[in-house]
């Protein structure tokens, strides 16, 4: 399968008045055609911030500081020789316009939140707010998309006589059959007469469902959906992650799935990359992951799932909290030495991306391609306070 | 084009509205008194505005100085006239006083000139409610979109428009728009009065026939006169008012995920603004102009008042006529004084209705109280 998106050092930074988060942390890793990428992590360790910069949506004070978003798009890449890849296939998302990357979102990026009830306007009925979606898309399709903007001819004016002029609005008829098309698509019961409620009618399910046929609107590439089923309880969880599964294997698009939920990663996922900090600190295809965890913070985190099979008597918590991200509070050692049961001298270091065996499974630790040497392995109490001196 | 059918119109009307904010509205009417008063007093004022050339009974500018300074129904007014008479070969002074009582003719008493006074704070309700709804709706088009671009952009936009915003303010708002009418001049528009013009006032009139073998005098001013500098005037005064509370608006419904999933799918930030942001804002705005009308009719009668306005049919206007009368005939400027309290504290009253009725964060009895 080939590469969709190639993301090659990402950073993210937070710059607040009193200090600089680094949110993400030079973190790169490749989503294919027609797959499912797993981001895992906990919270705070910047999935959601990796997502938003892809799509460009990390407001004030946060700024994408460096890296390279690879999107193969030859056309793109022939329109802006300047952020092309020298293979002429890729562009560079940083290196294009504004206006372009936002048009961009809908056909290329689609997105999906976390919490459906705020992710609708509770103004607008859900039928209007997803034809819009296909409006938006339309109307972009119908204008070259490097030269206008893509919501033109619909100015103040337009919005005020939508208002005063009966029968006039910004969408039309065939954007409103679309719409109650992708409802039915969502699996949706009674998708037309749904289509004319309001937000605060459907249930947290339904929303989610509703969301997801307003992500399909633009037929996206890649579907992002962050944090997709933590808003909803565990049945209807299941149900949107099946629907998800079968969307996705329909339309064979590619979707980067964020979540904190291990069970939901083993079920969905064909690659799955763990976050930490900010960084990536492991990466490969389910299998390598789940049944053969290199980094620590891996083994714990699957250490920590409850499994029937083996009923230890404890589940084996990770030590100690997540670092604070703050610039200034980082310091440059392997984030997670100061938690890991294996931490050597050689971790105090700042760790580079190695490959283990398997050149798709990766991991920013030691271990990846040394063993663990109790001889320099580090007292249990090294990092705690004033035992340096 | 289908024959135009008004309970459509009134369907399209009703459906602008949730079923929601409908069912709030009139519950809201029904509990409180205040509201009811409040509605209907400004029905009466809108009446009084639309109809005027129909209801009042005189030509508010016909001078009879024959019948100046009457009273008002109720009220006498003693005119004491000194005269030297030769009484027995000596000059005596003598004082003769005469009282003249109020007619049915004139409810409200006449001016200085004889004219009606019930008539001119029929068609004083005229300039006040079109300044007031004019001006409001000119300070919302100025103030809601900087206020919505302001809190929507935030950062260095936001800075740059607020302290312009920060200027207007400090400017006394009468300050600045005596300066302006001086800027501008006072461009009146005379804007001739469809009633008038057609014949219908007249027709309508010769239809009634009163009491007492009276009749209506004919004749009706056949324009009226609109002042263009003072809509204007009071527009810019007024705006940063409308863009304090549509930045604040913006600024929180800018936050909403709906805002982010919006952008995620495509939209623009000025598409985001229209369907998004300005829909979400737009209850504390309409609350806001319910008590900027208020404030814009009290703002005209001052400018009026100082000479400013260029109207000559106009509440402010006739408050200062009557003020060298304030000892002798007080209901000269009484009677349009009047006229504009109860037709602010009208709007106001309105103005709580539409805010306890469209606010969710104070629904309930009373907000708690």
């Amino acid at each position: 399968m080939e590469d969709i998106l190639r993301v090659e050092g990402l950073s993210t930074r937070f710059f607040t008045s009193d200090a600089q988060v680094n949110a993400v942390e030079s973190v790169s890793f490749d989503v294919r055609a027609g797959e499912i990428l797993g981001i895992v992590g906990e919270s705070g360790s910047g999935k959601s911030v990796t997502a938003l910069s892809l799509i460009d949506l990390v407001d004030s004070p946060g700024e994408v500081t460096a890296g390279q978003l690879w999107l193969r798009n030859p056309p793109l890449a022939e329109s802006y020789p300047e952020a092309a890849h020298e293979d002429g296939e890729f562009v560079d998302l940083r290196e294009l316009p504004d206006r372009t990357r936002r048009s961009l979102r809908g056909p290329t990026f689609s997105t999906i939140f976390q919490d459906p009830m705020s992710s609708f306007n509770p103004s607008l009925t859900v039928g209007e707010q997803i034809a819009e979606a296909v409006e938006v898309q339309r109307r972009a399709s119908a204008t070259p998309r490097s030269t206008r903007s893509r919501t033109d001819g619909y100015g103040l004016g337009s919005y005020l006589l939508d208002g005063i002029v009966p029968g006039r609005a910004y969408t039309d008829d065939a954007s409103h059959e679309r719409a109650v098309e992708l409802l039915e698509q969502v699996g949706i019961p009674d998708p037309d007469e749904r289509a004319r409620e309001y937000p605060h009618e459907f249930s947290g399910g339904m929303l989610q469902r509703a969301m997801i046929a307003q992500a399909l609107a633009g037929e996206p590439d890649v579907l992002i959906a962050d944090e997709p089923t933590t808003a909803l309880d565990v049945t209807i969880q299941a149900q949107i992650l099946e629907l998800l599964r079968e969307i996705q294997a329909d339309r064979d698009m590619s979707v980067v799935l964020i979540t904190h939920d291990l069970g939901v990663i083993a079920r969905m996922c064909d690659r799955v990359a763990v976050m930490y900090a900010g960084e990536i600190v492991e990466r490969g295809t389910l299998g390598d992951v789940f049944d053969d965890p290199v980094h620590p913070y891996t083994q714990g985190l699957i250490g920590s799932i409850p499994d029937l099979d083996d009923p230890r008597p404890r589940l084996q918590p990770i030590e100690g909290n997540v670092p604070s991200l703050r610039a200034d509070e980082m310091g440059d050692r392997g984030y997670f030495a100061d938690r890991c049961p294996k931490a050597m001298e050689a971790c105090l270091d700042p760790q580079t991306e190695r490959s283990c065996d398997d050149p798709e499974h990766a991991a920013r630790c030691v271990l990846a391609d040394d063993a663990y040497d109790p001889a320099t392995a580090l007292p249990d109490d090294y990092f705690e306070e004033g035992s340096d001196d | 084009m289908a024959p135009f059918d008004p309970r459509s119109l009134y369907e399209w009307l009703t459906d602008r509205v949730s079923p929601r904010t409908r069912r709030n509205l009139r519950s809201e009417l029904d509990s409180s008194l205040l509201a009811k008063l409040g509605v209907g007093i400004l029905i009466v004022v809108l009446v009084s505005a639309v109809f005027a050339p129909l209801i009042a009974p005189w030509n508010p500018t016909a001078q009879t100085l024959d019948d100046k300074q009457q009273p008002p129904l109720g009220f006498s007014r003693a005119e004491t006239q000194v005269s030297q008479e030769m009484v027995d070969g000596e000059v005596q002074i003598v004082e003769e006083t005469e009282y003249i009582d109020a007619t049915v003719a004139h409810p409200l008493g006449t001016d200085a000139l004889g004219q009606d006074m019930l008539s001119r704070v029929i068609y004083g309700a005229r300039t006040s409610l079109l300044v007031g709804v004019l001006g409001t709706v000119l300070a919302m088009a100025i103030g809601v979109p900087i206020g919505l671009i302001s809190g929507y952009y935030k950062g260095r936009v936001d800075d740059a428009l607020m302290r312009i915003a920060d200027v207007s303010l400090a400017f006394p708002s009468l300050v600045l728009a005596i300066a302006l009418v001086g800027l501008f001049g006072q461009a009146t528009v005379n804007v001739p009065d469809p009633f008038v013009t057609s014949g219908l006032s007249e027709f309508l009139r010769g239809l009634v026939s009163l009491p007492g073998g009276l009749s209506y005098p004919p004749g009706m001013p056949e324009t009226f006169a609109l002042p263009g500098t003072v809509i204007l005037v009071v527009g810019i005064v007024n705006w940063v008012w409308f863009a304090r509370v549509a930045r604040g608006e913006a600024l929180g419904v800018s936050e909403e995920e709906y805002v982010t999933a919006s952008k995620a799918l495509g939209g623009s930030n000025r598409y985001v603004i229209r369907r998004h942001i300005l829909p979400n804002s737009v209850t504390p705005i309409l609350v806001l102009a319910t008590i900027q009308i208020a404030a814009i009719i009290l703002l005209e009668s001052s400018l009026s008042f100082l000479g400013f306005s260029g109207a000559n049919l106009s509440w402010g206007f006739d408050i200062a006529a009557g003020r060298e009368y304030q000892t002798t005939a007080w209901w000269i400027a009484a009677m349009p004084g009047l006229a504009i309290v109860i037709t602010v504290i009208g709007v106001n009253l309105v103005g709580d209705w539409l805010r306890d009725a469209l606010d969710p964060s104070i629904e309930g009895e009373g907000g708690g109280v």
